[in-house]
């Protein structure tokens, strides 16, 4: 079990800010956020490159904060693999148990069954130089993997690939994971990896960790607008909000939106593009909240569509063409806007 | 509609004139340095070449030279590093005061080693000791290493920080010791850049004169190196022993500056 409390570091332009965080054993666990948030300092503090300023770093119960890096246990993999130009892919894997003093039959044996596991058993022999960047990652994790660390870092490890490349590793990732049972903190900004492999996700903004929970919790209700705004909620909009009996109004100005919530004041209100209803007539339903507008635009975006209705504030709904066509959606035409009092996420301001 | 450029007199007028510059000074250079060398009639020039005075010069000029450039890279190597790697106070002001020799004129260094070594407090303790630096080949050794080291520190500076330092992060969570992942992961990184660094330290040792001269003074066949020797020489009016000095010195400054070349080449590698 990894454990972090109350960990500061300032580092240049970069900090981080009273980070807790839990990690139990065999999770895979996921660090969310933008580029600039910090994440890439916590790692290599929890590997021990940097003192914390403040705070404590404990592995299975033990207080890891000042041992040396050689001594934790901890793996770590970099985004641009960081692989030892001048050894061969095999002496990059070995390096590590090498430096344990191992029987150097006993190195051989290790080497060659990590890099099977990994599928990169044939390029034992060639210089990092000459592998593809798939290759080279898979050797990276490979070199890390092969010491069985206690808690395994991968600091974007699939952003520098291709996205086929990626798609395949992140499976890849996954199985490993499975079959050896490794501790995994995983740095990314991607949303596809916390649903391919979380078991829980921390979100971390301006090097704080600003929400902690399962990926279904983070991305059904964000609890900061920052985390709504990254995790993709699109119909983002700022008013006051009055609760009465329960029942929230909140004023956007434009309109005024229902929902059920116990923050009052100045909040943000947050509707995902998925959960905004489209339709030429207003019709019955349960639903609270219907607003006339005007269709502004009709964007193909991948598979589905994206249609803009200005309803005196701008939403965006996510439809396929087949339901934009069956409707008769058309740029300048009226359409109402309906979605449930629970698809509006609130948050403080 | 427009010219074509197939139309245009082919080499243009630019490039023809800026060919002819650089083609024009080649030839210039070479015709300089080789008549230098086809100046005196072969067996004179080998004569010369073997007289006692110039293989003295020779071999004072070997071994003065790689023990500085030794001393030289040993000292370099940290303190390049610490440049590259650290941040402390005073960074940029140190790394200024290592660039000071590379501006100050080698005569201007040498007067200031000769009053250290000299007259000084520190000389005198030296003096008592039985280190007699001013006047001596160990003069010429300091002097060499003052002048040199900001070459050695430069070069190996930049070795130094095109290899990024995750490198070595990820060897100390492999198990290294600071020293391990120093020794195993980036110095064989910087091998090349260190390698160009030491060869064009050696080769402007070789080819120090104002701080010798100042420090070590010009006595024949006692701190006569090979810039020495031309120098006595052509103020003694005997010319074909200069040239002898010459020559040699032309061959080994070739000969580094390839060795130069090809190495920082392929530092890029890493």
């Amino acid at each position: 079990m990894l454990g972090i409390a109350g960990l500061s570091k300032r580092l240049g332009d970069f900090t981080l800010t009273d980070v807790n965080l839990t990690v139990a054993d065999a999770e895979y666990f996921i660090i969310l956020g933008p580029t600039g948030a910090g994440k890439t300092i916590l790692l290599e503090t929890i590997a021990g490159i940097y003192a914390p300023d403040a705070g404590t770093i404990t592995l299975d119960g033990l207080d890891v904060t000042a041992t040396d890096p050689k001594d934790r246990e901890v793996g770590m993999v970099y985004q641009d693999y960081m692989l030892f130009p001048h050894l061969t892919v095999a002496e990059n894997i070995g390096f590590g148990l090498l430096q344990r003093k191992a029987e150097p039959a006993r190195i051989r044996e290790s080497v060659q069954e990590i890099a099977g596991l990994l599928g990169i058993g044939h390029l034992l022999e060639r210089t990092p130089g000459t592998l593809s960047g798939g290759e080279q990652q898979r050797a990276a994790i490979a070199r890390a993997l092969v010491l069985r660390p206690r808690v395994l870092l991968l600091d974007e490890p699939l952003s520098a690939l291709d996205a086929v490349t990626r798609d395949r590793l992140r499976e890849e990732l996954k199985a490993v994971h499975r079959a050896t049972g490794t501790t995994v903190v995983h740095i990314t900004h991607h949303f596809e990896d916390v649903f391919a492999l979380a078991d829980r996700v921390a979100v971390m903004q301006d090097g704080r960790i600003v929400q902690t929970g399962t990926p279904d919790e983070i991305f059904r209700r964000p609890a900061t607008e920052f985390v709504a705004a990254f995790t993709g909620m699109e119909n983002v909009y700022c008013g006051v909000s009055r609760v009465r009996n329960g029942e929230a109004a909140i004023d956007l100005g434009e309109i005024v939106v229902r929902t059920v919530t116990a923050i009052e004041g100045d909040v943000c209100v947050g509707i995902r593009p998925e959960e905004v209803i489209l339709s030429r007539q207003p019709f019955e339903s349960s639903a609270a909240n219907t607003f006339r507008g005007t269709v502004t635009a009709i964007r193909q975006n991948g598979i589905f569509s994206r249609v803009f209705v200005d309803t005196g504030l701008p939403f965006v709904a996510v439809l396929t063409p087949q339901s934009v066509a069956r409707l008769g959606l058309v740029e300048g035409e009226p359409a109402y806007v309906t979605f449930k009092a629970s698809a509006v996420h609130v948050f403080k301001r | 509609m427009p010219p074509n450029r197939d139309a245009l007199p082919h080499p243009t007028p630019f490039k023809a004139l800026f060919l002819a510059a650089l083609f024009g000074l080649i030839a210039y250079m070479v015709v300089v340095i080789v008549g230098l060398v086809a100046y005196p009639p072969l067996p004179a020039l080998l004569e010369s070449l073997a007289s006692p005075e110039i293989l003295f010069a020779v071999e004072l000029s070997l071994v003065t030279s790689a023990i500085s450039t030794a001393l030289c890279v040993t000292a370099a190597v940290p303190v390049a590093y610490s440049l590259a790697r650290f941040s402390f106070p005073g960074r940029r002001i140190a790394n200024t005061i290592f660039n000071i020799p590379l501006a100050l004129p080698p005569l201007v260094a040498g007067v200031a080693l000769l009053i250290f070594y000299g007259p000084s407090a520190f000389g005198q303790m030296l003096s008592a000791w039985g280190l007699d630096v001013v006047y001596t080949p160990l003069g010429i050794i300091v002097a060499q290493f003052f002048v040199n080291l900001p070459y050695m520190v430069r070069v190996a500076r930049s070795a130094f920080e095109t290899i990024n330092p995750r490198y070595e992060y990820v060897a100390r969570t492999l198990g290294c010791t600071e020293w391990g992942a120093f020794r195993q992961v980036t110095l064989p990184l910087a091998r090349n850049g260190l390698i160009a660094g030491l060869v064009i330290t050696w080769s402007k040792s070789i080819g120090e004169f104002g701080a010798v001269l100042m420090l070590a003074g010009a006595t024949q066949m006692k701190t006569e190196t090979l810039p020495i020797a031309l120098f006595l020489n052509m103020s003694t009016g005997d010319l074909d022993l200069a040239i002898a000095a010459s020559v040699i010195l032309i061959v080994i400054s070739v000969a580094s500056l390839s060795v130069f070349e090809r190495y920082s080449d392929t530092r890029e590698v890493f």
